[in-house]
């Protein structure tokens, strides 16, 4: 498990995932037909971070941060949902002691993403920084 | 002739009314996307500002999806759903008609009523609640309604009618103030 990349369509955003990098991208429009099927080998990649950090047994770069961007132009209530999932997989991801920076970004006139990220960095006490762009 | 003059008649009806779209049929996933990038499209051309754009579509999306999801068909498939989305001198409504089970009207109105009578922070209360709840279907989060009201602040109306011995006509309503 090194990379996860999904190609962006008219309805599910575009992933990219690089363990190498320590950069796990995610951005674009969220609303597929079957979320589930989407978001579960997202899901999965982030619980299974922890296990491939381990076996990689290199203190120098497992100390270094695992960056978690987050660009949503727009993501419907059922992929909401698992958002929160993710959102829940990189808490446990910090409670095993990985160092982790979340970023969220929004269009500065989109009042419903900002509010979005700051929401489920409460819901999940999380420290998100907020980007506009 | 008959129904060239019907059209006519339902063709000035839409544009008296401040109808910008409407679809009567079946609702599916690609037929959702079709509707989602034209609506996108004559909000466009209207020149909405962003935020009030962003919440239409937000309520478009949740009202097709719950459309998609929840109507029933009829035993010959051949019930149709309804989408319109209109504009007034202060608001855009969504309007969306479809066919649903009898046994189903009393606990969808009971969803209904409780979700209209919460302010916004309860509503708020609710979503955090539901979004954290143990998921109970892989496509339905059971937020869309929730989502719907917050993005309206909660001015949302619904009908029922009666269609057959099976099914009733239920009538949505969302309107986002400009």
């Amino acid at each position: 498990m090194n990379q996860l990349i999904i190609n962006s369509t008219a309805d599910s955003p575009e992933v990219n995932f690089d363990l190498k990098s320590r950069i796990f991208t995610i951005g674009g429009e969220s609303r597929p037909e079957n979320a589930g099927t989407f978001y579960k080998p997202i899901i999965h990649y982030i619980s299974n971070l922890s296990f491939e950090l381990a076996l990689t047994n290199n203190e120098t770069t497992n100390s270094l941060p695992l960056n978690f961007i987050f660009k949503y132009a727009y993501f419907n209530s059922t992929s909401a949902k698992y958002i929160a999932d993710i959102f829940k997989n990189i808490s446990e991801l910090i409670e095993k002691g990985n160092v982790v920076n979340i970023d969220w970004y929004y269009d500065k006139r989109d009042e419903d993403m900002l509010d979005a990220g700051t929401e489920f960095s409460e819901l999940f006490n999380l420290k998100i920084q907020l980007l506009e762009y | 002739m008959e129904n060239i003059l019907n059209a006519a008649e339902i063709f000035d009806y839409l544009g008296k009314t401040n109808i910008l779209m409407a679809f009567c049929g079946r609702f599916d996933h690609t037929m959702n996307t079709s509707l989602l990038l034209n609506s996108k499209l004559e909000l466009d051309q209207v020149g909405e500002a962003f935020g009030v754009n962003k919440k239409v579509y937000n309520v478009m999306v949740e009202s097709v999806e719950n459309v998609t999801r929840y109507a029933a068909h009829g035993n010959k498939n051949d019930i149709k759903s309804m989408l319109l989305l209109c504009k007034t001198e202060n608001s855009y409504k969504i309007i969306t008609c479809n066919a649903i089970l009898n046994k189903d009207v009393i606990p969808l109105k009971d969803r209904l009523d409780t979700v209209i009578k919460l302010r916004k922070e309860e509503l708020k209360a609710n979503y955090r609640e539901q979004i954290l709840a143990e998921r109970i279907s892989e496509n339905a989060a059971g937020l869309g309604i929730i989502d719907i009201a917050l993005k309206t602040d909660n001015k949302i109306q619904y009908h029922f009618k009666d269609y057959s011995e099976n099914t009733s006509l239920y009538f949505f309503q969302a309107e986002i103030n400009i």
